[in-house]
């Protein structure tokens, strides 16, 4: 008999559930048996150096990102974090003996890195980036327990996770781990040296950079074929940061360390969660792993920058637009009738990095909501913009996401009313 | 060289000024001083934070907001109707001043600002609240937290503040219908 593909796919999920039931049961069993509930406080006598290498590594792995709640004591958990299936709260993993990690030992702690497993044997979701965590070396896992040990224990205990039925029973992760979990997640660049080698650990591993900018399946993973290729979880898109798509948007090696280091760059100032990444992670990065990191991403042999060509027909025509207009009343006062911004204050949108985006939503999010004032290592700052989501009606901002698609970016004039109606629909 | 100009029709204090044809680029602010000779609008910091250059509009659907003249366009008032600092007194016939508005009168009676430079966004910004809760009252215990809210985005480099703020609450409460009883 031969059974049709949706016969076929039930029997695969039941086994893959059956498979699962059966791993969990003994694996809490085994954990139960082995006192993994309750059990003595651990004291982690790691050396200073080490200690100095964990809060190094946690930085570059960015465990506050998500462990902090915001105004909330570091590392104390409690962020929510928003998805399809429900909102997941980041943990304690504070050395609080009852409502953070204090009980943990250093294997303890590997474990949920590597295998998304949680000391009392139930799964972590893939919100915990075990998916990319997974390849850390024991060395490195141990330095960041290290690190994360001789915090100062903090009695928080963060909301609890509760997801939709069926999204809601930890068991079935170990099906989704079986089918989704990666030894080693693919290179999106060519290269060999020490450099590059490093830049991928960082990258992939540490870094976690696929988690946002990595395309997801169906099933929340992530599609490792299109690695670092850009995705939206939310109304702001994680871009493309493959080597041709930075290079088609004018990034350089020494932009993007610039970026990565201060925030600020030439092509773009962080925004959105990245702001929060380079705050806590890649600012903290040595110059040698910032170069590892560029390398990585741009390959040992980079591209040439090749921007997008500016139509200058196009140009000409957009200029006597509606799109214009508004720029003109609404944008230029700030960042100048020549798209030129003011240095250290406003943001230049000439040669900027967002409007060469094939997809015009960070453009669009950035012209409803405006973009928060931000404070950039080394003194820089930026000027909070205003959002203009009650001066634009949906058509007058699509026409001035065209025009500085058209001016600035190189793209195509072809967003719509519908395109910025549906943006704003999603407004939080 | 000249430059390339657009034709600007707008409400002003109730007044329509123009067409009048603005350059390419000019910011309101400069228009305000520049060519109506509207001179009470402050221009600070240029890059929309101090908030010492606010106008307001007056929408369609009657309510008002601020609107930051030293980073918008003239032309984005085209067709459009706004009041400035000049217009919130109360004049006659001839342009005399009869009375001060509420605001501008607790701003004196408290010695709010010092130097003043900023006091025209202020009366602006408390202008547009009070009208605001006219239209939809605050609980008496939320007085505080409103006046502060409206407030907040305008820059003293006196530090004025408190006394800006205590003369706004003053002027919430004595007036009746702004506030209610129960939350």
């Amino acid at each position: 008999m031969t059974l049709h593909r949706p016969g076929r796919w039930a029997l695969v999920i039941a086994a893959v559930i059956l498979i699962a039931v059966i791993a969990t049961a003994a694996f809490a069993l085994q954990n139960l048996l082995a006192g993994k509930i309750g059990g003595p406080v651990q004291v982690a006598n790691a050396s200073a150096d080490a200690v100095t290498r964990g809060k190094y590594l946690a930085a570059a792995a960015d465990c506050a990102a998500c462990h902090t709640a915001p105004g909330g004591a570091p590392f104390a958990g409690g962020l929510p974090m928003q998805s399809g299936f429900g909102t997941i709260y980041a943990t304690n993993i504070t050395p609080d003996p009852d409502v953070g990690i204090g009980r943990w030992s250093a294997e303890d702690f590997w474990h949920a890195l590597h295998s998304g497993v949680r000391r009392d044997g139930r799964q972590l979701y893939p919100a915990m980036p075990y998916t990319s965590y997974r390849d850390m070396t024991r060395a490195d896992s141990d330095a960041i327990y290290a690190y994360v040990m001789q915090l100062r224990p903090m009695k928080v205990a963060g909301p609890k996770t509760e997801l939709r039925f069926p999204f809601n029973l930890r068991l079935g992760m170990v099906g989704w781990n079986l089918l989704f979990l990666s030894d080693k997640l693919p290179a999106v660049s060519t290269g060999r040296s020490p450099a590059w080698q490093r830049g991928r650990y960082l990258v992939n591993v540490l870094g976690h950079c696929g988690e946002c900018h990595t395309p997801r399946g169906i099933a929340g993973e992530m599609k490792l074929s299109q690695s670092l290729t850009g995705f939206a979880l939310g109304r702001v898109a994680a871009p493309d940061i493959t080597p041709a798509a930075l290079a088609a948007r004018g990034w350089t090696a020494a932009g993007l360390r610039a970026f990565l280091m201060r925030g600020t760059a030439q092509q773009s100032w962080a925004f959105a969660d990245m702001r929060t990444v380079v705050a806590l992670s890649t600012r903290n990065m040595t110059a040698e792993d910032l170069d590892a990191v560029t390398t990585y991403l741009l390959g040992d042999d980079p591209l040439p920058v090749r921007p997008p060509a500016i139509d200058p027909a196009q140009v000409r025509a957009a200029a006597t637009g509606a799109g214009r207009l508004s720029y003109v009343a609404l944008c230029a006062g700030c960042h100048g009738l020549d798209g030129n911004g003011v240095p250290n204050t406003v943001v230049a949108i000439r040669n900027n990095s967002t409007p060469r985006l094939a997809d015009p939503r960070n453009l669009i999010v950035a012209m409803l909501d405006g973009v928060g004032r931000n404070n950039f290592p080394h003194s820089e700052s930026m000027e909070a913009m205003p959002g203009f989501s009650d001066k634009l009606s949906d058509s007058e901002a699509a026409e001035l996401a065209n025009y500085l698609r058209v001016t600035f970016g190189g793209q195509k004039g072809d967003v719509t009313a519908a395109d910025v109606r549906a943006l704003r629909a999603l407004s939080p | 060289m000249s430059l390339p100009t657009r034709p600007l029709t707008v409400t002003i204090d109730g007044r329509q000024r123009g067409p009048i044809d603005v350059p390419d680029g000019l910011m309101m602010i400069d228009l305000l001083h520049e060519i109506l000779d509207l001179t009470g609008s402050r221009l600070g910091c240029g890059i929309g934070i101090c908030h010492a250059c606010v106008v307001i509009w007056d929408r369609d659907d009657g309510t008002s907001e601020e609107v930051r003249t030293c980073i918008t366009g003239a032309g984005f008032f085209d067709g459009k109707r706004i009041r400035t600092i000049e217009g919130i007194a109360r004049h006659n016939d001839k342009g005399e001043i009869l009375s001060l508005s509420p605001v501008q009168q607790a701003f004196l009676d408290q010695f709010s600002f010092q130097c003043g430079y900023c006091t025209p966004g202020f009366v602006m910004a408390a202008t547009v609240l009070i009208e605001r809760l006219a239209r939809t009252p605050v609980p008496r215990g939320q007085v505080e937290a409103t006046v502060a809210a409206a407030l907040e985005a305008h820059i003293c480099r006196c530090t004025g503040y408190v006394r800006y703020y205590q003369a706004v609450r003053d002027v919430i409460l004595a007036t009746p219908g702004l506030t209610r009883d129960v939350g």
